[in-house]
């Protein structure tokens, strides 16, 4: 391990460096959601090129690689290892969660200070929801797509007992008296990464990742070998689903379904994976129509590439446009997914160009790190204010209309609920209700008094808070100085919504610098279109990018050989609309007219 | 008070050499070691000239170890306890203690061979308290006066030290020398430069007069111990520090040695005796410096 990020190192071009300085000129006098389309695109390049250089940061592996295997050169291996032949321990689950900041900088508070102010009295003040702010211009699919994107990329375990953060409570709060432990709120640690420290780490704290860190899919397909056989059928390289087509239980889980990943269960993931495993089998059927003397494991693992890269497809093209809806984001995602529409231009930068042809395709690149999921990454996805407390449950075939609280839709129940009211109502009650916007006092109430399976009562709110101050993620202020925006110097210049400027100002005693990163993010005024923060973007702007650029299955390996001629069609050809009524015809009329399936669909009855 | 600098985009400094502010500063919880060069181009630059003092494999040397680092706390339990042995360790060092016995009650002849001399006995005795076997040299010493220079050189002086190779040549001297024991590798290229001024102290002071008869070991101490000059620290976030208001990356600059002026029967403070960063060695180089005086005293009683 040498000094410079495992040896790993950016290299700026001369047209990138010109750039570099021309925005920062222009970004003097305008912010880069104020500039026509195509040069609000190349800002956002050149914001994601000086992230590339400078926001990277390793942390160790943290593990030792299962081996390999044969077919690690053509198809992704379970674990996520062999991703990067050179080193074959990125990205692999179980390794460490990288940094987008320099290590000092990522060093929790002292005790005294990390309970500061107290998170319960943030989730009560500022995070609460008085009264639900939807998301207009959403549909609640794109509140479970994240989750269940989330679920593919990271997991950092479940918190076990012992040693627990104490918070202490004010004399009218309503915790539950036999959830407290001398008189305080307890929150379970993260669990601790146990691996042997370099000592080059200094003061940073260091997580694993349980997940392969990879765009792989691994919440349908499993982060390891035993997971990923469990949930297959061993024939024609099929995921295993029942008679009625809908994923098996899983007996060690109840209520969830049997898939690669299912913490956290509830009916908006049961959704998705089961409509991605639809999806799987009948990319199964059309591989083996082209290919049969492929075995099951040839086929399975080709249906796993073409599956993972038609989601990925579509968070980029279609998710995040949704979400974040400014046309110079617009353009940029459409770019770094297949290139910008201009043949002269496409010319002149070349071949290689992430910026004429897309990242797809491109050649590899860690740039300035080993790639690894970063904990600044989880901290900035933490979007609990898109789900609602309740929902109304339509039906396709008649105008009832059932109000249904989504605290009994999840867990336990969550199995139960899908069989009630069957899975294309359900896909059709998702589409047309709202998810929450992500703004303060917006947090769901049922999760702030959440009863999960085999934990203590949760206050969720309260829990994201500590999260990121135990993980040493830069409070808000600090965390925008690092992602190159300028500080704020007071409460007023973060946001505008009524009355939080003051309150805040009260909880955190007049410093600015104290004010949590979750909650800047959600108080800071938005560009126009965007769905989250501008500060949150800077992160995404260079992780999106980078989950592509980094992984050989999207960029050198990107090609027949890996994904056959049928598989590259079918990535190119398809879109969650089109998967959504290849499982799901009879949602044909509701998306009829519906550019972005995760937009708002027509409400057919009532 | 502080003296507080800002200039945008060049400098944002505080200067702090009162002893109680600094001691308060240096406990402050926005207050770290590691700076990130942020604030200006001042605070750049002296960032840069802190940030090579790390291995070739990104080993932190431990005296820019952060507080809440796990490492730097063991280390320093670790360091402190074996330095805590006093007298067997100041044994093994007799002979270039006798040696620096001899320097401090000498003559005036060969002043700046002598001066020389003087610092590689130093750098001798003070990596003998971590190995036996350490083994200092005219080179070795080169090495660490070059990285002395390089923490305070002018910008043109500092880029020559480093273009000309000479800054990785020292790191990587001094390293070896110390056997990739950081904390030796500091002791022997940074720190020992506060002994020897101290010594050099002593030999004026035992010249004037008869204070060599007269002076006791712990008064000629009093007298001549020093301190590091100056140590950085950043602020991350801003805060009040007593009455000082530190904004955001401010580059604290802690004037240890001026602090210590102006509490010279403080021999805790140039140690931060009892603050987290305490110096492992703050027992044993007054011990040190005062069986230098002993064995000056020893020579000019039996007139060698």
């Amino acid at each position: 391990m040498s000094r410079e990020n495992d040896g790993f190192v950016f290299h700026r071009g001369l047209l990138q460096g010109v750039l570099n300085v021309v925005y920062r000129a222009i970004n003097f006098l305008v912010s880069w959601d104020h500039l026509p389309t195509l040069l609000g695109a190349v800002n956002l390049s050149v914001f994601r090129d000086r992230l590339r250089a400078y926001n990277l940061h390793h942390t160790g592996y943290g593990t030792t690689s299962s081996g390999w295997s044969t077919g690690n050169e053509r198809w992704r291996s379970a674990d996520g290892s062999f991703n990067s032949l050179d080193h074959p321990r990125m990205g692999m689950a179980g390794a460490r969660f990288g940094r987008n900041f320099p290590l000092p900088e990522c060093v929790p508070d002292s005790m005294g200070d990390l309970l500061e102010p107290s998170p319960r009295v943030i989730s009560q003040e500022l995070l609460a929801r008085d009264s639900f702010i939807p998301a207009t211009s959403l549909n609640l699919l794109a509140a479970a797509w994240i989750q269940f994107e989330t679920h593919n990329w990271f997991s950092h375990g479940i918190p076990g007992p012992g040693n627990e953060f104490k918070i202490p409570l004010k004399p009218d709060d309503t915790w539950p008296e036999h959830e407290r432990v001398n008189g305080c709120m307890q929150i379970r640690r993260t669990v601790p990464d146990g691996t042997p420290r370099e000592p080059w780490l200094g003061a940073t704290p260091t997580f694993r990742n349980l997940n392969s860190h990879w765009w792989d899919a691994g919440q349908i397909y499993g982060s390891n070998r035993a997971r990923q056989m469990l949930i297959r059928s061993k024939s024609d390289g099929k995921i295993a689903v029942g008679e009625d087509g809908m994923l098996p239980p899983d007996p060690d889980h109840p209520g969830a379904d049997l898939t690669g990943f299912n913490d956290n269960w509830w009916v908006g993931l049961g959704l998705l994976h089961n409509l991605f495993a639809r999806e799987h089998n009948v990319i199964c059927d059309g591989l083996k129509t082209r290919y049969p003397t492929w075995n099951d494991e040839e086929l399975f693992q080709r249906a796993r590439l073409i599956n993972a890269a038609l989601i990925a497809k579509i968070h980029t093209v279609e998710w995040t446009p949704g979400i974040l809806g400014h046309p110079a984001l617009d353009f940029s995602m459409h770019a770094n997914w297949s290139g910008i529409p201009y043949r002269v231009v496409r010319a002149v930068l070349g071949k290689n160009s992430e910026a004429a042809y897309g990242i797809i395709g491109s050649p590899t690149d860690q740039h300035s790190a080993p790639y690894a999921m970063t904990e600044e990454f989880t901290a900035v996805y933490r979007l609990h204010p898109l789900i609602p407390d309740d929902m109304k449950v339509r039906r396709l075939d008649e105008s009832k209309v059932e109000d249904c609280k989504l605290v009994d839709m999840q867990g336990r129940f969550s199995r139960a609920f899908m069989d009630a009211h069957g899975f294309v109502d359900l896909l059709y009650s998702f589409g047309t209700a709202h998810p929450g916007a992500i703004r303060l006092h917006n947090y769901p109430n049922f999760l702030r008094r959440f009863d999960k399976d085999g934990q203590p009562l949760l206050d969720v709110a309260a829990i994201d808070i500590m999260r990121d101050r135990e993980r040493g993620v830069p409070r808000y202020n600090r965390f925008r100085e690092m992602v190159g925006k300028t500080r704020v110097k007071t409460f007023e210049e973060i946001t505008s919504i009524p009355g939080a400027a003051k309150k805040m100002r009260r909880i955190y005693k007049g410093d600015v610098d104290r004010v949590d990163l979750m909650v800047g993010l959600l108080a800071e005024d938005l560009p126009d279109g965007f769905g989250f923060s501008d500060t949150a973007f800077r992160i995404f702007i260079l992780m999106a990018s980078r989950r592509l650029k980094s992984d050989r299955f999207f960029t050198d390996d990107y090609r027949a050989e890996i994904y056959t001629d049928f598989g590259l069609d079918w990535i190119q050809d398809n879109g969650m609309k089109s998967v959504l009524l290849r499982h799901a015809p009879q949602l044909g009329p509701a998306l009829e007219g519906v550019n972005n399936a995760f937009a708002p669909w027509n409400v057919l009855r009532g | 008070m502080a003296l507080v600098i800002a200039i945008p985009y060049l400098v944002r400094l505080a200067i702090v050499s009162d002893p109680d502010e600094l001691l308060r500063v240096n406990d402050a919880a926005v207050v770290a070691r590691p700076l990130s060069g942020l604030g200006g181009l001042f605070n750049r630059s002296v960032a840069a000239r802190l940030a090579v003092f790390r291995t070739p494999a990104g080993d932190i040397w431990p005296a820019f170890r952060d507080r809440h680092d796990p490492l730097r706390a063991a280390h320093q339990a670790m360091l402190e306890a074996t330095l805590s042995d006093i007298e067997p360790l100041l044994q093994r060092i007799a002979p270039e203690i006798a040696q620096l016995g001899s320097y401090v009650g000498g003559g005036r002849a060969h002043r700046s061979a002598e001066d020389r001399s003087l610092g590689v006995v130093v750098q001798q005795a003070v990596g003998r308290l971590f190995f036996a076997e350490y083994a200092a040299s005219e080179a070795s010493y080169d090495a660490a006066r070059t990285l002395q220079t390089w923490l305070s050189a002018w910008p043109l002086r500092a880029c020559w030290i480093r273009r000309s190779g000479a800054l990785k040549a020292s790191l990587a001297r001094i390293e070896a020398a110390s056997c990739g024991n950081m904390a030796c590798a500091h002791a022997t290229a940074i720190a020992m430069e506060n002994i020897v001024r101290s010594i050099e102290l002593m030999r004026k002071l035992a010249r004037q007069g008869d204070n060599l008869a007269k002076l006791e070991p712990q008064d000629a101490l009093i007298r001549t111990l020093r301190a590091p000059p100056r140590l950085a620290r950043e602020a991350r976030d801003g805060d009040f520090v007593g009455l000082i208001r530190l904004r955001s990356r401010t580059l604290i600059v802690l004037a240890l040695d001026n602090a210590r002026r102006q509490r010279a029967s403080d021999l805790g403070l140039p140690f931060f005796a009892g603050a987290w960063n305490q110096c492992p060695a703050h027992g044993l180089v007054p011990a040190l410096l005062s069986k230098v005086w002993q064995a000056a005293r020893t020579r000019a009683e039996g007139g060698v």
